[in-house]
């Protein structure tokens, strides 16, 4: 555990430092939250057709989109470990004292940084279109814990799947693949009471709804009667995903 | 002096069917450079694989510095450490960047990281760009950082998988240079798969010859191409290959030790050659196969290799993938 925690921060530092070097990558990654919320959130406004619970339809998708594209970046920072089994790297980490898990779990983790990155790159976007947040430092920074944390397990996922993938090549469409099921089936664009029953039941154990029900609370509504179910959600999906990734990292070092 | 890595019977098959390595013996000893010599898919990479705790092999048992591979591997990765022979560090950041990621990786303390990434950098002749993005480096300088890397703990054996693979002959000899004089300093092991001749014959204080998963000799380089003896008469051969009955008539008449056929190349192993090169040209001419050109030479370690794996060393189609693949990661 003390090894995970090690590994952790010194991915996360990693990071920090690749950010720092090339930041390109988080700006491309951005067009897309802010077409959301700069172009579908206003045209489907006007339609009024979606009960937010009275808060503006663009300040409702805000936190959805948001963690959509966090997830999209964290989905393949999950693929790209895999992407690194071509290359050494991985195989280099494999054989430092640390233990394998401790090597999944750090790196899975390290996603986060990026995540926060790219959920603060959104933020100036939606102030400027008038979304308004809930003026709350301690509440805004909470929002980035959750955002830090869920990270982990999206990345574990992609982890897992890629473990079935042996080209680099098939990385792009499964990527789509995972995320666009996770964004449609949660109630980032529009609440889970308007879903068919069938999609009801999927959002239910969809980590995304989660996510998005926790940091619209915290940054929109204020409403933060589902915390608590959220935050406990969020950490019984990380502590799953890393267990079954690190079960299936085997057949990627194979 | 220890015994540094210790194999027996060492059994390794890739899901089911593909038997890797087939029954590896081996031991080497501490402070020594130890060459593993084979052709690609000769089983180098899974063996170092398996003593580097990657993968866990099928059957044998495996000792690096008395500690086995499958049960302590952890306390093995404490005293190891590894070049892959893939590019094994990160392109985006500096030189420094990625060895400080690993020196805190591996735990070295915060009052000596410093001195130890320059010092590993300095050995390496990287301290002029060590703050440079790995992007711009060469596929020599990308080498020698990744063996500054592992040089940053102190290893006590050290790991390397076809280390100047793709380098050009300068870049190759300064990559040697330093590892040799990081081992005279520290004596630390050195453990290295090649499919370069040269390499393995310049550098190594002992040769392994690998070939369809096992060992087929081992040895001192002088001692391999001892072992041959005699001299090597070489004919390029024109139009038809030479039947198995070619191959007995030469033997039986000139005393040839040993008479191998690869490629459109016929060696003759012989005690001495004046002597002999009249009886072969006779018979083959009798035979009706016309040579082109006609060398002798003492035994290389190409010869060594020929006669106990069959086969010549021929990569170098397998040699520009990789350096394309080197390529190809390093420009992102």
């Amino acid at each position: 555990m003390k090894d995970a925690i090690r590994n952790m921060f010194v991915m996360i530092e990693l990071e920090l430092r690749r950010l720092r070097h090339d930041r390109t990558e988080l700006y491309f990654r951005a067009v897309q939250p802010i077409l959301w919320i700069v172009v579908f959130g206003p045209v489907m406004s006007s339609v009024r057709a979606i009960p937010t619970g009275g808060i503006p339809y663009t300040d409702f998708i805000t936190p959805g989109v948001m963690i959509q594209s966090t997830t999209f970046l964290c989905i393949f920072y999950g693929l790209m470990m895999v992407w690194e089994r071509d290359s050494g790297i991985l195989k280099k980490l494999l054989v430092t004292p640390a233990s394998r898990y401790a090597t999944v779990i750090g790196r899975s983790m390290a996603s986060g940084i990026r995540a926060i990155f790219q959920a603060l790159i959104i933020v100036p976007v939606a102030l400027l279109i008038g979304v308004r947040f809930v003026p709350d430092v301690g509440y805004f920074a909470l929002a980035m814990v959750i955002i830090f944390f869920s990270s982990g397990g999206f990345a574990a996922i992609s982890i897992f799947v890629a473990s079935f993938m042996k080209t680099r090549e098939r990385f792009m469409g499964i990527g789509q693949a995972i995320i666009m099921p996770l964004f449609f089936a949660s109630n980032a664009l529009y609440p889970v009471e308007m879903m068919p029953d069938a999609l009801k039941y999927f959002s239910a154990v969809n980590p995304m709804s989660y996510v998005v029900d926790a940091v619209r609370g915290l940054l929109i509504t204020g409403n933060l009667s589902g915390l608590l179910i959220d935050v406990l959600a969020i950490a019984v999906f990380d502590a799953v995903m890393f267990i079954i990734a690190s079960v299936s990292f085997r057949k990627i070092i194979e | 002096m220890g015994v540094a890595v210790d194999v027996t019977g060492l059994v390794k098959v890739y899901n089911g069917k593909t038997r890797a390595l087939d029954g590896v013996d081996l031991k080497v000893e501490a402070g020594k450079v130890f060459a593993l010599l084979g052709p690609n898919g000769a089983g180098k990479t899974t063996l170092m694989r398996i003593l580097t705790t990657q993968l866990r092999p099928t059957a044998g048992v495996a000792y690096v510095f008395g500690l086995d591979v499958v049960r302590e591997g952890s306390k093995i990765r404490r005293l190891i450490s590894y070049v892959p022979q893939e590019m094994s560090v990160w392109t985006d950041v500096s030189g420094y960047e990625n060895l400080l990621v690993y020196a805190k990786i591996f735990g070295i303390p915060s009052a000596e990281r410093r001195k130890t990434i320059d010092e590993a950098l300095a050995g390496m002749g990287l301290a002029e760009v060590a703050n440079s993005l790995v992007r711009t480096y060469s596929g020599g300088m990308v080498r020698r950082l990744e063996v500054a890397c592992a040089m940053l703990i102190k290893p006590k054996i050290m790991f390397l998988d076809e280390p100047t693979i793709g380098l050009d002959p300068s870049a190759k000899k300064v990559v040697w240079e330093k590892l040799t004089l990081f081992k005279k300093e520290y004596g630390v092991t050195v453990f290295f798969n090649t499919h370069y001749m040269d390499e393995a014959d310049l550098y190594s204080d002992e040769i392994a010859i690998i070939n369809r998963g096992k060992i087929v000799t081992l040895g001192t380089a002088v001692e391999l191409k001892h072992s041959l003896g005699g001299e090597v008469i070489l004919f390029s051969l024109e139009g038809n290959g030479v039947g198995d009955e070619l191959i007995e008539k030469v033997k039986a008449s000139v005393l040839a030790k040993e008479v191998m056929v690869s490629n459109s190349e016929l060696s003759v192993l012989v005690d001495e050659a004046e002597t002999a090169l009249p009886h072969i040209i006779e018979i083959l001419r009798s035979t009706g196969v016309s040579t082109g050109k006609i060398s002798i030479t003492k035994p290389t370690l190409d010869d060594v290799f020929l006669k106990y794996a069959g086969t010549r060393l021929e990569t170098s189609g397998r040699i520009s993938e990789v350096t394309r693949m080197r390529d190809m990661i390093r420009r992102g």
